[in-house]
């Protein structure tokens, strides 16, 4: 009987080449590919909103995001997706689909998707003018600060876009993208920030 | 190194003389220096003639120094990269640049179309109208080839364009469209009250007329005021200027097209850059500093080269220390050309005369008239003696009647300024008549807008800077920033004291679109016949309608018009602005969207394993799906899919279907849901059950298909087919948020969650067997025919089994988180290997639903009932639901409505095509016997033969008919026999089995 051995592939793990692409020099723009998460889709059940925030509030300790923000605690992120519902992200299980259900089994319906995004963190002095080629959004620090979030569109591609923790002083953007287009949006990116000089790289780290 | 620059002067200007180029014109050689524009470059070396005329080919020069400019068009770059009609006014010089004059043959000195001038008086406004109007089909066939050989501009470079656009989005508070004093001004003022603001300038420096008119701002030399000005905008943070940037067009809230032209400056783009990028700008306010296009005034012979506006003169000179002409005549109507003389003789130059069309000239130009030696005509320029090496004399009419003759080698004509009205009426916005400047002004302007300075009509330069210090600090202010804006710059306002003078009647043309040749007399012509609306006019004429959209013309052809029909100019009016403001390439409006990235593409979870396969791809909307799996010694893709197919009915294969439609339906209330969006009922569904479902539209017509199962109480997996998965998805979400708000039910689309593949054929369950953990019953008791629940797999990971069938064999289809897609794949070939399992295509998955008589998107057409295909039975007449009102409609369930059918043909070996028409047997085909036609067809390799599927009237009565496939489209008519559509294992043992 044959032996069968179960792979994770990222949609990503072909077009994704670690290193340097591009201009050459300092690399204008970090993009980071962060990969095996946990992400679940939280809808409330009809008139479960407040029923469904006091449940996120229990479990997380944080309040569930009711416009388009972020709320991060220690080991998961909260991530607006709509009126009265949100995206819990996180690593390891400890929040995937299964150990949720019970925290919400009264207030809302929840739908796994983690194998259904990709992750994509663009950091990097010219992460703003590379994203201003794809985005709409005005991502001024002074409009798009720390935790703000936007479900728009990239490239005519859906995304969940959002502005994490600064690294080195420098803003990270993250971008949610579904996987089958993921790879398409990849390309673009690349296109996008060549002439920036990038620095390629996938992580595990969330 | 090319020869001296004859006509450079020896010092002075904004040129780089550290930093020489060297450039080809028309294969001559040539020399200038960084900071050059082509056009400057060839004044410095004496060239006059750079291009023909449009219809008459007639020489021409340079006009002007900018964007407005209708003449000095050329062939810019060589090869893939050829741009036609150039402003070789706004090119920037760069070394090795290669330009070349358009629309003569064999040269620009020699042109043979030349002779067009000889017959010019047929070639009248409407000529092409009048002459060429019969026959009818030689037009395309003839006279239209013709005139565009003769006529035209320059030539496309006939091959893809090699260069990469890209398109970016920005933002701010207070968007600024020109850098001279209003709009440097404008951003000062926006900038310290702390908006953030962006400036727009099309040049690839900032400054505007300062640049060549100089003046004294806030006590300085307007160069040393430019480069404070330009040091205190670098240092604000929220400042971004943009040079080689046009502002072309201005769209709903707020949003700005913008025209940056990164390389164009440089033979070709660096590596990894953009020639150009367009710029969708969303600003909350915009201060448009466009400044104004001073105007010719209509004479004969008005287009000999040498002749050219009294402001290009300046900024050639000026600007560029290069000298148009050695002895210049001035033709002006206003004191602002005058300014020409001042920076003429500054440059050692001489002034042969100025002709000054107003009844006055003042004291103080007249000393220095006498002071330098030169005489003031009181007239007008009648005539222009010159041909292509330029202006040799100028014949004046002098008030009172007299004539008058002037040497010399070039005439700078000035008749007024006309603000650039373009963004401020690209809303349906009409500009208003101005008498004291003879000029269009902005009357009103869209939302958020304002003009100032020149482009408002006030063109003193203390104007210009305390309006635009204004309307910067306004716009801050409007955006909520307060800051500190300090004091508007100060100058003094020169006068401008303007006599209008439109036409100088004379001998000759006189020409009003130098582009589009288009005369003061055509104009006459029109008014003759009729045309006397200026929409008509324009039509009719063509002027206004080239690359340069009128813009040194409009004017002067409303007022010719005005004048020859008895009303005022505003009673003329003008035409409707549109934008762009210059010629934007598509490449830059494609950006990235183009070959190969023309859209975003989705790829199947085993798209690379499919790849490494060798699997053939076809385009399915976004998706790359595996079309078939060739292998070596096929010789076409008939022999692959043909394989395919019999492998799966003897054996086993498997197929990615992970493209199909995938929502989550969850919530008390989901079963109540799919009731009423499905023609059948699926709240009776068992947990664990999958059940084929079909939607109606509201009108009655079928919308989409799939299977959906009930994984629990609460939640149903329901599948769509591939090409409406977004559409069903958006079609559900209406539903549930307007249609049934009151039902607990909430939808995610699961699209991309899951890798699903069919795996096929009467071995599937042996193949399975290997791969399900054994604790699993896949018995038919076990799992029975439309079961579905959750397995567990060798291996450690669990899966979902469907079994349910599309081929008609005994089939499951499996999904898998995405992630576990490819390995899946692999897996399956491993579990398979033992039964020659065969990975299949969308080719062959195809085959065999349609021997099978299933529907897919050739029957879902929008036109067909639930009834046409068969599923008539499947509507619930226990519950309502989307569709069910209107299904009834008399047409609807008319008994001669077309339905699906079975065909083949009488003739084993013949092909089937798609499309053919359906007529009775041995009649003539025609609109009045058509009686349907073929869906979809294949070589099925079951009944080894082409069968298909047809909607056709009564079908379902007439199994067994001949019938005629009647194929205007491929020459072909065929007898086929009308037959139940599945062709294949009718009563379906084999899917249960």
């Amino acid at each position: 009987m044959a032996e069968f051995s179960w792979d994770i592939r990222s949609p990503l793990e072909r077009a994704l080449v670690s290193g340097a692409y591009g201009a050459p020099g300092d690399a204008g723009v970090a993009l980071t590919e962060i990969r095996n998460f946990d992400l679940v889709q939280v809808m409330a059940r009809r008139g479960k909103a407040a029923e469904m925030s006091k449940a996120a509030k229990g479990r997380f300790d944080v309040a569930a995001p009711e416009t388009p923000k972020v709320a991060r605690t220690a080991d998961a992120t909260l991530i607006w997706s709509g009126p009265d519902q949100f995206f819990v992200l996180s690593k390891g299980g400890k929040h995937g689909i299964g150990a949720l259900g019970q925290a919400f089994a009264q207030s809302a319906s929840l739908s796994d998707q983690s194998h259904a995004r990709v992750l994509i963190s663009v950091s990097g002095t010219k992460a703003r003018a590379m994203l201003a080629k794809l985005s709409s959004i005005d991502l001024h620090p002074d409009v798009f600060a720390i935790g703000a979030a936007a479900a728009t569109s990239m490239d005519h591609t859906s995304v969940t876009l959002w502005r994490s923790a600064d690294r080195d002083g420098l803003a990270v953007f993250s971008v949610l993208v579904f996987a089958t287009f993921a790879e398409s949006l990849w390309h673009t990116m690349l296109d996008s920030a060549a002439e920036y000089g990038l620095a390629i790289n996938h992580s595990e780290d969330l | 190194m090319a020869g001296v620059q004859t006509n450079r002067l020896d010092s002075g200007g904004l040129i780089d003389r550290s930093a020489p180029l060297n450039f080809r014109f028309d294969g001559k050689s040539f020399s200038g220096f960084q900071g050059d524009t082509l056009a400057s470059a060839l004044v410095a070396n004496g060239v006059k003639l750079v291009g023909r005329s449009f219809k008459y080919h007639r020489p021409r020069g340079i006009l002007t120094a900018g964007s407005e400019e209708p003449n000095a068009l050329v062939e810019l770059r060589t090869g893939a990269r050829r741009e036609p009609n150039t402003k070789a006014t706004t090119a920037e010089l760069y070394e090795g640049l290669e330009a070349a004059s358009q629309n003569r043959w064999p040269s620009l000195r020699h042109d043979v179309m030349s002779v067009n001038q000889l017959f010019a008086p047929i070639f009248v406004a409407g000529f092409y109208y009048k002459t060429f109007m019969w026959p009818a089909k030689f037009w395309e066939a003839i006279y239209e080839p013709a005139i565009r050989r003769a006529a035209g501009l320059g030539r496309a470079a006939g091959v893809a364009d090699p260069d990469h656009y890209d398109k970016a989005w920005a933002h701010c508070d207070v968007l600024i469209a020109g850098s001279g004093p209003a709009g440097l001004a404008a951003a000062l003022a926006a900038g310290r009250s702390g908006a953030r603001v962006i400036l727009c300038e099309e040049d690839f420096t900032l400054g505007g007329r300062l640049l060549s008119d100089g003046g004294m701002i806030d006590g300085l030399p307007a160069a040393e005021w430019l480069v404070r000005t330009q040091a205190e905008l670098a240092a604000m943070p929220d400042v971004r200027i943009m040079t080689r940037t046009t502002l072309f067009g201005v769209y709903d809230g707020g949003t700005y097209g913008a025209l940056e032209r990164v390389n164009d400056h440089l033979p070709s783009a660096p590596e990894h850059q953009v020639r150009q990028r367009l710029w969708r700008v969303v600003a909350k306010r915009c201060v448009v500093a466009a400044g104004a296009l001073e105007r010719p005034i209509v004479f004969a012979g008005n287009d000999t080269p040498g002749v050219m506006m009294a402001s290009a003169m300046r900024t050639y000179v000026g600007r560029y220390a290069a000298v148009p002409a050695k002895r210049v005549a001035l033709f002006t109507n206003n004191e602002d050309g005058w300014r020409t003389v001042e920076t003429t003789l500054a440059a050692g130059l001489q002034i042969a005369a100025v002709i000054d069309a107003r009844p006055d000239v003042s004291p103080a130009h007249r000393s220095l008239a006498s002071k330098n030696g030169f005489t003031v005509l009181h007239g007008s320029v009648s005539g222009v003696d010159g041909g292509k090496d330029g202006v040799r004399k100028i014949a004046v009419s002098l008030t009172g009647g007299a004539r008058a003759e002037v040497e010399a080698d070039g005439l700078a004509v000035s008749g007024g300024w006309n603000p650039a009205v373009g963004l401020t009426s690209y809303h349906r916005g009409r500009p208003k008549w101005r008498d004291d400047i003879a000029a269009f002004v902005p009357d009103g302007a869209p939302p958020g807008m304002v003009a100032a300075g020149a482009a408002n009509g006030d063109f003193g330069l203390g104007a210009c800077l305390s309006q635009g210090f204004a309307a910067g600090a306004a716009a801050a202010h409007d955006t909520g920033h307060g800051g500190e804006a300090g004091t508007a710059p100060v100058a003094d306002d020169e006068a401008f004291a303007l006599t209008p003078l439109w036409h100088v009647a004379g001998k000759g043309k006189a020409f009003v679109d130098y582009q589009h040749d288009v005369t003061a007399s055509d104009i006459e012509l029109a008014q003759r016949e009729g045309f006397e609306s200026v929409e008509h006019l324009k039509r009719y004429t063509t002027l206004g309608m080239a690359t340069d959209q009128g813009k040194t013309s409009n004017v002067a052809g409303l007022a010719i018009m005005a004048a020859v029909s008895g009303r005022s100019i505003p009673e003329t009016g003008t035409t409707i602005y549109r934008p762009p403001y210059v010629p934007v390439a598509i490449g830059a409006f494609a950006g990235h969207h183009r070959d190969e990235t023309f859209h975003a593409t989705r790829l199947t979870p085993s798209h690379h394993w499919a790849a490494e396969q060798g699997a053939v791809f076809v385009d399915t909307g976004l998706w790359k799906r595996a079309q078939w799996y060739p292998r070596a010694g096929e010789k076409d893709w008939l022999e692959s899919v043909t394989r395919e197919v019999t492998a799966v009915r003897g054996g086993v294969g498997f197929c990615d279907v992970s493209t199909l439609g995938k929502i989550d339906v969850h919530g008390p209330d989901a079963g109540a849901f799919l009731d009423r969006v499905y023609i059948n009922t699926f709240s009776n569904l068992a947990v664990g059950k999958a059940r084929y479902g079909l939607m109606l539209r509201e009108d009655g017509i079928v919308y989409d298909d799939g299977t959906t199962s009930r994984l629990a109480e609460d939640h149903y997996f329901l599948t769509t087919t591939t090409a409406k998965a977004g559409l069903v998805m958006q079609h559900l979400e209406f539903c549930r948020q307007v249609l049934f708000p009151e039902l607990d039910v909430q939808l995610t689309s699961v699209s991309d969650q899951w890798a699903q593949f069919s795996i096929a054929g009467p071995k599937t369950r042996d193949l399975l067997k290997e791969i399900v953990d054994p604790a699993e019953d896949l018995s038919n008791e076990g799992f029975p025919f439309m079961a579905a629940r959750e397995v567990a797999l060798r291996g450690g990971i669990r899966a979902r089994l469907f079994r349910i069938s599309f081929s008609g064999e005994m089939a499951f289809e499996i999904s898998v988180p995405a992630r576990y897609g490819e390995a899946m794949a692999r897996n399956l070939m491993l579990a398979g290997k033992q039964f020659g399992v065969t990975p299949y295509g969308t080719e062959a998955l195809g085959v065999m639903r349609v021997e099978k008589g299933h529907i897919a998107g050739p029957e879902l057409s929008g036109t067909t009932t639930a009834a046409d295909l068969g599923l008539g039975k499947m509507m619930s007449t226990k519950k309502d639901f989307i569709g069910r009102v209107m299904a009834g409609r008399e047409a609807l369930v008319a008994p001669d409505r077309q339905v699906v059918v079975g065909i083949r043909p009488t003739d084993r070996a013949r092909r089937l095509r798609s499309g053919a028409h359906i007529i009775p047997k041995g009649q003539t085909p025609g609109p009045g016997n058509d009686q349907g036609y073929v869906t979809s067809v294949c070589f099925s390799p079951t009944s080894d033969q082409w069968i298909g599927l047809a909607l056709v009237e009564h079908g379902r009565e007439r199994i067994g008919e001949i019938v005629h496939a009647h194929d205007p489209i491929r020459g072909e008519d065929y007898d086929v026999e009308l037959c139940n559509p599945v062709f294949y294992d009718p009563d379906g043992g084999r899917q249960r089995g």
